[in-house]
C-alpha cells in the first residue's frame, strides 16, 4: 500500500440557489459581518437540515452539493467515482482540482494535480493545432521543455500531423477531440483527475484513450480519480470505487462491489407501474400513461429472467385529444446509458380514450446486464407528444448452457444467429 | 474554519474554505510564465487575423483620433496646447490614454469572459490580467514608436527643439505606473462586474468621463487654479504631465502630486490583487 496522497475530511459544499440580484450586496455585507467580524458560523451551514434549506426570508435556498465527505486515497490507486446526475461527483472533482472552494472541510494532499474536466480546455478556435498544443499544455500546467519533449508523441497520438498548421476551427470535431485528448494524455502529474471526457470521440479513439489511461496508472504508479457514467469504463479501469448519492458518501471500496451495490441500490428494478386516475398518472395534456408492465415469458415456474427469456412490454395510456395518428417508440438502454435499440410501432388513428399496446423482445437476443426502457408517444410519426423516460428497468441474468467459458460476454446484445462450422479435410497437405 | 494544524507538515497542499489574502504564490506565477507569453502572443495575433489592415490598425486608430481632436478641440473650440505643436500634444495624450484605457477595459471583465475556462481548470487567475497588460504594453510600444517618429519629424524638419533632460529616464516608470493604474482598476472591476452585472455599464461610461478629468486634451496649466484640484485628484494627471514633460519638455508636475499618484496606484494595486485573490474562488460559483 502506498502512502496517502489525498485526504478528504468532512468536506461539504453548499450552493446558493435562486437569482442573485437585488439585495445581494446587502446580503453579502451582512454575511461578511457575521462570518468575518463576529466570527460566527456561516448561516448557510446547518449540518442537520434537509437537502434544500430555505432561508428565513424564503427567498434564498441552499443546495448541498456535498455533505460531510471523508475518505483517503493512496498513491497509485485508480478511483472511479459513480453516482446519479447531481450526486456531487463533478463538484468533488472541482474542489480537489482547486477550481471551487469547499464550504467546509479540508482536502490535503501531496504532489502535482492535473485535471481534465472537459476536452480542449484552453483551446482557441483561431489558433493552429501547433499553437494550441502549447497553449493548452501551459494552461493544464505543463512547462515549455515538457511540451517540447512530448510534442512529437502528442502529434503522433492524435494523428493530425498534416493539419498541424491549420487553425483548429477548420478541424472536424473528431480531429479536435483527438488533438485535445492527446495533449491531456501526455500530462505528467502525480494525480490525474478525469471527468467524463471519454464520453466524446469515436469508439476507436475512446478505446485508445482508455488504454492510455490504464497504461499510465499501471506502469507509472499514478493516482487517478475518474468520473464516468459508463460503469463499464469504471469497472475496467478502476480498482477502487466511490459512490456518491445526493452529496453523501454511500460507499467506498473495491470498484466491482461498489458498482454492484450502486446498481442494486439506485437502479431499483421496476417491472410494473399502474395508475388509477388521470391526475397522478405521468404524462401531459395530450397523453397520460395508465399502466406499464414488463412480462417475462418464463419457460418454467422457477426459471430466472435470463438471456433466453422473451420479454413483453405491455402498456396502456389515455389519449386526451381526438383524431390523432399515434405511434409508440420503445427505446432500450443499457445501464451505462447507451441506447441499444429504438423500435417504432405502426401508427394508428386514435380517438379520445384508452390505447394499449405491446412489444416483445425475443429471447436469445439481449446480453446479460441491466437495462432500462423509455417509451415515446409520437403524433404523425414526427411530433413528440410525451417521452416517458426510464419507465421500466430490469436485469437479464447470464446463461451459458454447455459453454465452458465464464468470461464477460462482449457486446450489448447476444443474438443467436445461424452459425455453422464444419471440418472439410482431415489433413493439411503442405 | 476546520484547520487542523496537527501533523500538517507532511502535506504539500491543503484546500479549505478559507482563502488567505496573500494567497498568491509567486513561485506558482513563475511556473506559469510560459502561459503568460503564450496568451500575450495569442491576443496580439488574434486581433489582427483575418483583417484588411492587420496591425496597421494600431497606427490608424490614434491617427484618426488625432485628426478629430485637432479639428474639434484645436480649430473649433480653440483649447490651448501651450508652447507645444498641437499634433504632438494630442498625440502624446492619445497614446498614453489608449494604453490606460485598453489596459483597464481588457482586464475589467476577466471573470465574466473567462468563466468557462476558470470553471474547468486551475491556474493562478492573476496570469490572465498580467498577460492582458503584457499585450497592451506591446500595443503601446508600437504606438509610442509612432509618437517618437512624429517628434523626430518636428525636430528635424520643423526646427522645433525639445529641451530633453535627465527626466527622459523617468519615461519607462511613468508608462509602467499608468499601466499599473489601469491594471489595478481593471482587476478590481473584474471582481465587481462578475458579481454585480449592472456595473458593466458604469465601466465603459466611467472611463470615458475619466478622460475628461485627465490632461489628455488640455494641459493642466489651462485649468483655472480654483478648480485645478479636481483634475489633480485624479492620480493619472501627474503621470500625463510628467510624460509630456520628460518627452516634450512641457508639463506641470510637483513632487507631492507625483508622490500622491504613486501612492494611490500602489495602494490600489495591492488592494485589488488582495480582493481578486480573496474573491476569485468564490466568484466561480457565481458567474
Amino acid at each position: 500500500m502506498g502512502e496517502v496522497v489525498i485526504q478528504v475530511e468532512n468536506l461539504s459544499k453548499v450552493y446558493q440557489l435562486g437569482t442573485i440580484g437585488t439585495g445581494s450586496l446587502k446580503q453579502d455585507l451582512s454575511r461578511w459581518w457575521t462570518t468575518s467580524v463576529l466570527k460566527k458560523e456561516d448561516s448557510f451551514y446547518h449540518p442537520t437540515s434537509s437537502e434544500e434549506t430555505e432561508a428565513s426570508d424564503g427567498r434564498q435556498k441552499a443546495f448541498w452539493a456535498l455533505r460531510e465527505l471523508s475518505f483517503e486515497i493512496r498513491q497509485g490507486e485508480v478511483w472511479g467515482i459513480i453516482g446519479n446526475n447531481g450526486a456531487g461527483k463533478s463538484t468533488l472533482l472541482k474542489i480537489i482540482s482547486r477550481i471551487v472552494k469547499p464550504t467546509k472541510g479540508v482536502v490535503r494532499g501531496k504532489g502535482k494535480i492535473s485535471s481534465l474536466l472537459e476536452v480542449g480546455t484552453g483551446f482557441n478556435q483561431e489558433l493552429t493545432g501547433r499553437e494550441n498544443i502549447f497553449l493548452s499544455g501551459y494552461i493544464l500546467g505543463m512547462s515549455k521543455p515538457e511540451i517540447k519533449a512530448k510534442f512529437d508523441e502528442i502529434v503522433d497520438f492524435s494523428g493530425i500531423e498534416k493539419f498541424l498548421d491549420t487553425p483548429v476551427k477548420r478541424y472536424s470535431s473528431g480531429m479536435y477531440v483527438r488533438l485535445a485528448f492527446a495533449v491531456a494524455a501526455h500530462l505528467e502529474p502525480d494525480i490525474l483527475i478525469i471527468d467524463e471526457v471519454l464520453a466524446v470521440g469515436d469508439a476507436e479513439f475512446q478505446k485508445k484513450c482508455l488504454g492510455k489511461v490504464r497504461d499510465v496508472s499501471k506502469s507509472e504508479g499514478r493516482t487517478i480519480l475518474f468520473v464516468s457514467h459508463s460503469m463499464q469504463a469504471v469497472a475496467s479501469l478502476c480498482d477502487h470505487g466511490l459512490w456518491l448519492q445526493k452529496g453523501k458518501l454511500m460507499e467506498t471500496g473495491k470498484a466491482s462491489t461498489v458498482i454492484n451495490n450502486y446498481i442494486k441500490g439506485v437502479k431499483k428494478f421496476q417491472l410494473h407501474h399502474s395508475w388509477n386516475n388521470l391526475v397522478e398518472a405521468p404524462g401531459n395534456d395530450l397523453i397520460r400513461f395508465k399502466s406499464i408492465r414488463l412480462v417475462p415469458q418464463y419457460s418454467s415456474a422457477e426459471a430466472p429472467l435470463d438471456i433466453r427469456t422473451p420479454l413483453t412490454v405491455k402498456f396502456q395510456f389515455w389519449n386526451l385529444v381526438d383524431g390523432q395518428e399515434l405511434s409508440v417508440g420503445l427505446h432500450l438502454f443499457s445501464y451505462g446509458g447507451e441506447c441499444i435499440f429504438d423500435v417504432p410501432s405502426p401508427s394508428l388513428p386514435c380517438q379520445k380514450g384508452l390505447v394499449e399496446g405491446e412489444c416483445t423482445i425475443p429471447g436469445d437476443f439481449l446480453n446479460d446486464g441491466s437495462y432500462y426502457i423509455s417509451l415515446i408517444v409520437v403524433k404523425d410519426t414526427s411530433v413528440n407528444l410525451f417521452y416517458y423516460e426510464e419507465c421500466l428497468s430490469f436485469e437479464v441474468e447470464d446463461y451459458r448452457g454447455d459453454i465452458k467459458w465464464f468470461g464477460k460476454w462482449m457486446g450489448a446484445v447476444r443474438p443467436s444467429f445461424p452459425f455453422r462450422i464444419a471440418q472439410q479435410e482431415l489433413v493439411i497437405e503442405q | 474554519m476546520l484547520q487542523n494544524k496537527v501533523g500538517n507538515e507532511q502535506w504539500e497542499w491543503e484546500i479549505t474554505a478559507r482563502t488567505h489574502y496573500w494567497g498568491i504564490v509567486f513561485k506558482e506565477l513563475w511556473h506559469y510564465r510560459h502561459l503568460s507569453y503564450s496568451l500575450i502572443r495569442k491576443d496580439f495575433l488574434l486581433n489582427y487575423q483575418q483583417t484588411v489592415l492587420g496591425p496597421f490598425w494600431l497606427l490608424f486608430q490614434p491617427l484618426l483620433t488625432l485628426a478629430t481632436y485637432l479639428l474639434v478641440f484645436n480649430k473649433l473650440i480653440g483649447v490651448s496646447t501651450g508652447q507645444l505643436p498641437p499634433v504632438l500634444f494630442y498625440m502624446s495624450g492619445i497614446v498614453l490614454w489608449n494604453f490606460f484605457n485598453d489596459t483597464f477595459l481588457s482586464t475589467s471583465f476577466i471573470f465574466k469572459e473567462n468563466a468557462q475556462l476558470f470553471s474547468k481548470v486551475y491556474f493562478p487567475r492573476l496570469i490572465i490580467p498580467f498577460s492582458q497588460m503584457g499585450t497592451q504594453i506591446l500595443r503601446f510600444g508600437i504606438q509610442f514608436c509612432m509618437l517618437l517618429a512624429m517628434t523626430g519629424f518636428y525636430v528635424f524638419y520643423k526646427g522645433y527643439s525639445f529641451p530633453t533632460t535627465y527626466l527622459i529616464f523617468t519615461l519607462p516608470f511613468t508608462i509602467l505606473l499608468v499601466g499599473l493604474t489601469g491594471l489595478a482598476l481593471g482587476i478590481a472591476f473584474s471582481v465587481i462586474t462578475a458579481k454585480y452585472r449592472d456595473i458593466i455599464n458604469l465601466v465603459s461610461f466611467g472611463v470615458r468621463l475619466l478622460m475628461f478629468l485627465t490632461p489628455v486634451l488640455y494641459p493642466v496649466n489651462f485649468v483655472p487654479s480654483n478648480i485645478r484640484w479636481i483634475v489633480q485628484f485624479n492620480p493619472l494627471t501627474s503621470y500625463f504631465e510628467l510624460f509630456r514633460l520628460s518627452l516634450l519638455g512641457e508639463g506641470v508636475v510637483s513632487g507631492p502630486h507625483l508622490a500622491y499618484s504613486i501612492g494611490v496606484t500602489l495602494v490600489l494595486l495591492g488592494l485589488s490583487v488582495v480582493v481578486f485573490n480573496k474573491q476569485g474562488d468564490k466568484l466561480i460559483d457565481v458567474v
